[in-house]
């Protein structure tokens, strides 16, 4: 009786969310993937004609009249993948430490301090990034601060080079990284640590043995959440990037928009969530903490 | 510029809020920055009909959103190839703006639309030009592309080209001497060639190239003619029609076939017929309108500047971008190759 109605409360507590997941979710998804197989329309839109041209031209199968093989696509995929990797290596350096910092301090100044992480979402990602391109240029903040100590004599060009990018993505994602690691490295146990010192265990072992595992769901949880939304970025390309090296997520956009080319758009869009997809299970089940 | 287009677009809502008893309403969904919000202010209280205004920043973003099936908009300005695309398309209604009295004002040489020849459609709106803009102190004259991409080499300054696709390869076709509508594979490949060769020297593709020609850290850069507003206080930052080509743009004022509140659309096309009121737009966009009388009302600076009011020797090297259909997969292709280019 009592498991029949555990069921019941069970189904009604998940249906909302697999309903919402349901239209929002693997519609949308549903019908990229077979809007990648149907014919362009020549002002945007698709004709519903199977055509698979739209993966040959980029895995190398193409008429060569309408339609050419070009590398092109996979080099720019490439270039988004490693962009979005260095990007979460740069955020897990930057956040692991300073959670461990946050996670000792009283409990009133924890909250300040969260509450500062979040502070940047209260404000619209494009406002945040021209802030950034005034802070960037030539004769912007951040030379005029170094040419007045004298650290540099000219100033740096860093405003629509790729460090430009990566910072913007940095900057961008680091929430993103530090809330997962913050809840992994509060939640440590710390009398495990001192157990590990009573032990005899030098730090560096006590780092490896004890800590890291502990912390290692936060980690991957952290990596995961920065890498996705970083492999499709097309905003801070565009801004910081000016535009010069093509990303994966502004080839899609391309594609929707001034190329009017809809199926190609979503080819390359299921192309990007395979990769990823496989990209993060070879990751996660790696990193998985190895049992017994 | 979104940020201003969104304070533009409040307080045109604002502004039509106070006008009474605004019953009838009208959506427009125009470029960001491109209508002066007195002329909207101006409407509101003429007709009492209060006037909502959303942007776009390409004419692929408007007709991608339209043919999505986004309604509740009324009026569209799209560019004439555009407004080419979207007639064939069926997605805009007939107004019958022609037959207006006022409508003799319009200089037919405007009636650019090869779907709509007489303009039964859509009423032109405003054109102007693509050029350059160069801090004359730091790149000394310029008149045209050659110029234009030997600055960097010449004096270190940078430059920014457009990030539009059909306007950075309209560059490399005129400096071919060719059509900057042309599809045929030759053309594309030699455009696409001479851009490549330039890539090097341009610091970036963007639309955000004004305020930092101002703040010094461009020296030149490719915009529209529109951009001369940011520099009424520098007379050392010039703008120029490049001797060797520049492109031409139009836009025309469209009533979508699924507008809401046609009859307030229609009053705004006649409304815009007024020479004062198309005048009053020129004097804060700084482009050029095709209202015959409207050009003696704009303010002198503007009419005694003649890459703002283009004398016929200078539209003759002129081009303006035409509907391309399939062969737009050349120049996607191609704006892919330049824009990977190391």
């Amino acid at each position: 009786m009592a498991r029949r109605r555990d069921r019941l409360v069970l189904a009604a507590l998940l249906t909302p969310v697999t309903l919402f997941l349901g239209v929002f979710f693997l519609v949308p998804l549903l019908t990229i993937a077979v809007f990648s197989f149907l014919t362009p329309g020549l002002y945007g839109g698709v004709e519903w004609a199977f055509y698979h041209w739209n993966y040959g031209r980029i895995f190398g199968w193409a008429d060569g009249i309408m339609e050419v093989f070009e590398p092109v696509y996979l080099r720019i995929l490439g270039r988004s993948l490693s962009f979005a990797a260095v990007t979460v290596l740069l955020c897990l350096i930057l956040c692991y430490p300073v959670a461990f910092w946050v996670s000792r301090l009283p409990e009133r100044w924890r909250l300040v301090f969260l509450f500062l992480i979040t502070l940047p979402f209260f404000s619209s990602l494009i406002v945040r990034l021209y802030a950034w391109l005034l802070i960037l240029k030539p004769s912007g903040l951040l030379n005029e601060m170094l040419l007045g100590i004298g650290l540099i004599g000219a100033p740096l060009e860093i405003l629509y080079t790729p460090t430009a990018v990566v910072l913007g993505m940095v900057y961008v994602m680091i929430p993103f990284m530090f809330l997962p690691l913050f809840a992994a490295v509060d939640n440590l146990d710390r009398s495990l640590i001192e157990a590990s010192y009573d032990l005899g265990a030098t730090r560096f072992q006590t780092f490896r043995k004890v800590i890291l595992p502990q912390t290692l769901p936060g980690i991957v949880g952290g990596s995961v959440i920065v890498f996705i939304p970083s492999v499709g970025n097309f905003i801070v390309p565009d801004v910081l990037g000016g535009a010069k090296g093509l990303m994966a997520g502004n080839l899609v956009e391309q594609q929707f928009l001034s190329a009017r080319n809809w199926p190609f758009g979503a080819a390359l869009s299921m192309l990007i969530m395979s990769v990823v997809l496989i990209v993060l299970v070879t990751f996660v089940t790696r990193l998985r903490p190895k049992e017994g | 510029m979104k940020l201003r287009s969104t304070v533009l677009a409040a307080s045109v809502l604002l502004a039509g809020a106070s006008g009474a008893v605004a019953q009838e309403k009208l959506a427009i969904y125009n470029w960001g920055d491109y209508i002066n919000p007195d002329v909207l202010t101006r409407f509101t209280e003429e007709t009492g009909i209060e006037v909502s205004l959303d942007t776009y920043s390409s004419n692929e973003e408007m007709l991608a959103k339209i043919q999505a099936g986004a309604t509740g908009y009324d009026i569209v300005f799209p560019s004439v190839h555009m407004n080419d695309i979207m007639i064939k398309l069926d997605l805009l209604e007939k107004t019958g703006i022609n037959t207006h009295p006022d409508f003799g004002n319009i200089d037919p040489a405007f009636l650019r639309a090869k779907e709509d020849p007489a303009s039964e459609y859509c009423l032109p709106y405003a054109w102007g030009t693509v050029g350059i803009f160069y801090n004359e102190d730091v790149t000394g004259p310029v008149a045209g592309w050659a110029d234009f991409f030997a600055i960097p080499e010449k004096t270190g300054g940078k430059i920014s080209l457009l990030d539009d696709m059909r306007e950075v390869m309209a560059i490399g076709l005129m400096m071919n001497g060719k059509s900057v509508n042309s599809v045929e594979p030759d053309d594309i490949k030699a455009a696409t060639d001479y851009v490549l060769a330039q890539k090097d020297k341009v610091t970036a593709f963007t639309y955000e190239s004004m305020p930092l020609i101002a703040s010094g850290d461009l020296a030149a850069a490719h915009f529209f003619v529109g951009g001369n507003v940011f520099f009424i206080d520098m007379p050392n930052v010039k703008y120029v029609i490049p001797a060797e080509g520049g492109t031409m743009y139009q836009e025309n004022i469209c009533v979508l076939a699924s507008a809401p509140n046609k009859a307030a659309a229609q009053k705004f096309l006649e409304f815009y017929l007024t020479p004062e009121i198309a005048a009053l737009n020129v004097a804060q966009q700084f482009n050029g309108t095709p209202n015959i009388p409207a050009n003696e009302l704009t303010p002198e600076f503007i009419r005694s500047n003649p890459n703002i009011n283009v004398p016929a020797e200078t539209m003759a090297r002129l081009q303006i971008f035409e509907d391309i259909g399939a062969g737009l997969r050349a120049y996607d292709r191609a704006w892919n190759t330049i824009r990977t280019a190391q």
